[in-house]
C-alpha cells in the first residue's frame, strides 16, 4: 500500500499513529489547496456501513469536480450527482472489496463530454471510503471523430465532381478534341466543377475546425450590430448581381453585445444570408433585424406559429440554448421572401449536405453545409436557433447569441478567445 | 412524533428518491444504448440492453415495495406524501420507457441484419439522441428539484413530434422507392414511435418536479397540437 510521504516528519512513526496536532497545519492546507487545484475532478465518497444498506456519500469534491458534475452545495449523495450505472457499480465494487477501476462515459445533452473515471479505494479511515477520479477526454476523442468524419465526407461528396471532371477530360481527348467551341464549353463547366470541390473541402475542413472546439465555450466579447454591418458590406457586390436589397434594423454599435468569437458568429450571418440571397426571388428585399435583452420563447404555440402551421409550414427550434429560462440573449432575424420550407422539411434542415427536394438553388449550388455550420457555431456559443416558414411565405431564420455580462466595455473587437 | 423518528424519515424519503434517480439513470443509459445498437448494428450491444432491462423491473418493483411501506408506516402528509407517490409514479413511468428501449434493441437485432443497409438510420440516430438528451434533462431537474428547468422540458415536447413526423414521411418515401426495405424500414417505424413515447415520458418526469416540491403543475394554455386530431391539409399520410 503506497503511503503518502511527509518528508518534513521528524519521528518514525506510521501514518496511523499521526494525529492531527502533531502533523504541521500548513502542510495540510497546502495539500489540500493542491487537490482543489487539480485539474482532473477528484471525489472522495464514504459509506457508513454495508453497501446496499446505507447511502454513499460525498464527503470531498474538488473545484473540477464541482463545474463538471454541478455539485450544489446541499446534496452529498452519490447518486444526486452521478447517476450512471456503470459508475455506481464501479464506486460500490471499490468500496465493498477494495478493488480499483477504470472506465469511460459519455455526459450525455448537447454538449455532451467524454469523461474517463478512476476508482481507487481509500485505506485511511475506519469507515468505507473510495477515490473517484473524473477526467475530461473529450478533445482526444474528438480529434479522433473529426478526422474520420472529415475523411469519409470529403471522400463522398467530391466523387461525384471528380467524375465529372474525369468525364469531360475523356470527352475532350476524344470526341471534342478539333471541336474549339466544345472544347470551350467544357472546360468552363470542369473549372466550375474544380471551384466546387475547392469550396466543399474549404467548408468540410471549416465544419471539422469548428466541431473539434464545440465542447469549449467562447469567452470574447463581440459587437453584434458592427459584425452584421460588415457582413452586409462584403455582400453589396452579390446583392447588385441579384437585384436584391438588404433592410437593416438594428440598435447603435455597442448596444448589441453577445458572448462569442467573432470569426465564426460571421460565418453565422453570411451563411444565412447567403442563403436568404440565393433562394429569394429576384428583386425582393432580405430584411435583418438586431434586437437586444430578449428571452428565448420555446412556446411555438404563438399565433403566428399556428398560422404557419395551417400554411402547411411551422416554427421549428432546431437548438435550443442552453439555461435558457435564466439566460437573455440578442436576437438576429433574417427574413427573406422566398419559396418558404414545408413542414415535414424542418427537422432536417441542418443536417450535411441535405437539400430541400424540389428547390431549386440557382446558378451557383451550394456545399449544402451552410447551416450545417450554423448550428454548429451557435451550439458552441450555447446559443439558439429558430426556423420559421411555410410555402409561399418566405423563411426566418432566428439566431441567439447570450448576451455579454453589463460590466464589458464595448467595443467592437473580440478579445483574443 | 419525536426528533429522532422524523429525522429518521427524513432519511428514508431522501433513499427512496435516491433509488428513483438510480434507476433513472439505467433507463437513460439503456435508452441510449438501444439506440446506439439500432445506428452502429451492434447485437452485442442490443442483446445486453434486452438482458439488462430485468434489473429495470427489479428496482421498479423495490421502490415501489418502499413506497407503499413508508406510507403504511410513516402515514406521510402534504408535501412528504407527494414526494413518495412521486416517487411510486416515477417508478412506474422509467419502467415503461425502459420497455421501450428494450423494444428498440430487439428491432436492432433484426434490422442489423437486414439487407441491403438502410441510409435512414442517421435520422433515427439523431431523433434518439434528441430524446436521449430530453430525458436527461428532466431526471437532472428531478436531481435537483429545478422547477425552472422542468418547466423548459414540459414547453418543448413539440419538437420531439416534428421529428417523428419529418422520420415517418421519410421512411414511407423509402419504402415506396423500393420495396425491399419495407421489413426494415416498417422495423424502424416502430423504433421512431418508441423514441416518441419515450419523450412522451420524459414530459411526464418533468411533470413531476412542481407537483413534488407544491403540488402544482404546469398548466399554460399550451395546445397539444396532433396531427391525429387536425383535419389534414393536403396530404393524409401521417399517423
Amino acid at each position: 500500500m503506497a503511503v503518502l510521504s511527509f518528508p518534513w516528519k521528524r519521528g518514525a512513526r506510521s501514518p496511523q499513529q499521526e494525529t492531527l496536532a502533531s502533523v504541521d497545519l500548513d502542510r495540510l492546507s497546502l495539500l489540500t489547496a493542491a487537490i482543489q487545484a487539480l485539474p482532473d475532478a477528484i471525489l472522495i465518497v464514504q459509506t457508513e456501513g454495508p453497501v446496499g444498506n446505507s447511502p454513499i456519500r460525498v464527503i470531498a469534491s474538488n473545484g473540477a469536480a464541482q463545474e463538471l458534475l454541478r455539485i450544489r452545495s446541499e446534496e452529498d449523495r452519490l447518486v444526486s450527482i452521478l447517476r450512471h450505472p456503470d459508475i455506481l457499480s464501479a464506486v460500490e465494487n471499490t468500496l465493498s472489496f477494495g478493488e480499483s477501476h477504470t472506465l469511460g462515459y459519455d455526459t450525455g445533452g448537447s454538449q455532451s463530454r467524454a469523461v474517463r473515471v478512476w476508482t481507487r479505494p481509500l485505506l485511511a479511515e475506519s469507515r468505507l471510503s473510495a477515490l473517484v477520479v473524473l477526467r475530461d477526454e473529450t478533445d482526444a476523442r474528438r480529434l479522433e471523430r473529426m478526422r474520420a468524419d472529415f475523411l469519409a465526407n470529403a471522400s463522398h461528396e467530391l466523387r461525384t465532381p471528380l467524375a465529372s471532371i474525369t468525364g469531360f477530360v475523356e470527352t475532350l481527348r476524344g470526341h471534342a478534341k478539333d471541336d474549339p467551341e466544345a472544347r470551350a464549353h467544357f472546360l468552363e463547366i470542369m473549372a466550375s466543377q474544380a471551384r466546387r470541390m475547392s469550396h466543399l473541402i474549404d467548408d468540410l475542413l471549416s465544419l471539422s475546425r469548428i466541431e473539434l472546439n464545440e465542447h469549449v465555450p467562447p469567452s470574447g466579447t463581440c459587437d453584434i450590430v458592427l459584425l452584421v454591418q460588415e457582413v452586409t458590406d462584403g455582400l453589396l457586390p452579390v446583392l447588385e448581381a441579384r437585384g436584391a436589397s438588404l433592410e437593416l434594423l438594428a440598435p447603435s454599435p455597442g448596444a448589441a453585445l453577445a458572448v462569442g468569437e467573432r470569426d465564426q458568429i460571421s460565418q453565422v450571418v453570411q451563411n444565412l444570408l447567403d442563403n436568404a440571397i440565393k433562394y429569394a426571388p429576384r428583386g425582393a428585399p432580405v430584411s435583418i433585424t438586431i434586437t437586444t435583452d430578449a428571452a428565448f420563447e420555446a412556446d411555438s404555440a404563438a399565433a403566428n406559429a399556428a398560422a404557419l402551421r395551417d400554411a402547411g409550414g411551422g416554427r421549428l427550434v432546431l437548438l435550443f440554448p442552453e439555461r435558457a429560462h435564466e439566460n437573455r440573449y440578442v436576437q438576429i432575424r433574417i427574413t427573406d421572401a422566398g419559396i418558404g420550407i414545408a413542414r415535414e422539411n424542418l427537422p432536417r434542415l441542418t443536417e450535411r449536405f441535405y437539400r430541400v427536394p424540389g428547390q431549386k438553388s440557382g446558378d451557383i449550388p451550394g456545399t449544402g453545409l451552410g447551416l450545417a455550420i450554423v448550428k454548429h457555431v451557435v451550439n458552441r456559443h450555447r446559443g439558439g436557433l429558430v426556423v420559421e416558414s411555410a410555402p409561399g411565405q418566405g423563411t426566418t431564420f432566428t439566431v441567439l447569441l447570450p448576451s455579454a455580462p453589463r460590466s464589458e466595455s464595448p467595443d467592437g473587437i473580440t478579445k483574443p478567445s | 412524533m419525536t426528533e429522532h423518528t422524523l429525522k429518521f424519515f427524513g432519511e428514508e424519503l431522501e433513499q427512496l428518491k435516491g433509488e428513483v434517480i438510480r434507476m433513472g439513470g439505467l433507463a437513460e443509459s439503456q435508452v441510449s444504448q438501444a439506440v446506439r445498437a439500432v445506428a452502429v448494428r451492434d447485437v452485442g450491444l442490443a442483446e445486453r440492453v434486452v438482458v439488462e432491462d430485468e434489473t429495470l423491473d427489479l428496482l421498479q418493483h423495490d421502490i415501489e415495495r418502499s413506497a407503499i411501506r413508508l406510507i403504511a408506516l410513516r402515514q406521510p402528509v402534504a408535501q412528504d406524501l407527494r414526494r413518495t407517490v412521486g416517487a411510486l409514479k416515477l417508478s412506474l413511468v422509467l419502467e415503461r420507457a425502459g420497455d421501450y428501449a428494450k423494444n428498440i434493441a430487439k428491432r436492432a437485432l433484426v434490422i442489423a441484419q437486414a439487407d441491403p443497409e438502410i441510409p435512414l438510420t442517421r435520422s433515427v440516430q439523431r431523433m434518439g439522441e434528441l430524446v436521449a438528451g430530453r430525458l436527461k434533462e428532466a431526471l437532472d431537474a428531478y436531481s435537483a428539484g429545478d422547477i425552472q428547468a422542468a418547466r423548459s422540458v414540459w414547453n418543448r415536447d413539440e419538437d420531439i413530434d416534428e421529428h417523428y413526423n419529418s422520420l415517418f414521411r421519410e421512411l414511407l418515401t423509402y419504402m415506396m422507392g423500393d420495396p425491399h426495405t419495407i421489413g426494415a424500414c416498417a422495423h424502424l417505424l416502430f423504433v421512431a414511435k418508441n423514441l416518441e413515447r419515450i419523450g412522451d415520458y420524459a414530459t411526464s418526469i418533468a411533470e413531476m418536479v412542481p407537483y413534488e416540491v407544491s403540488g402544482d403543475e404546469f398548466s399554460d394554455p399550451r395546445p397539444k397540437w396532433s396531427s391525429v386530431e387536425e383535419p389534414s391539409k393536403g396530404n393524409g399520410d401521417f399517423p
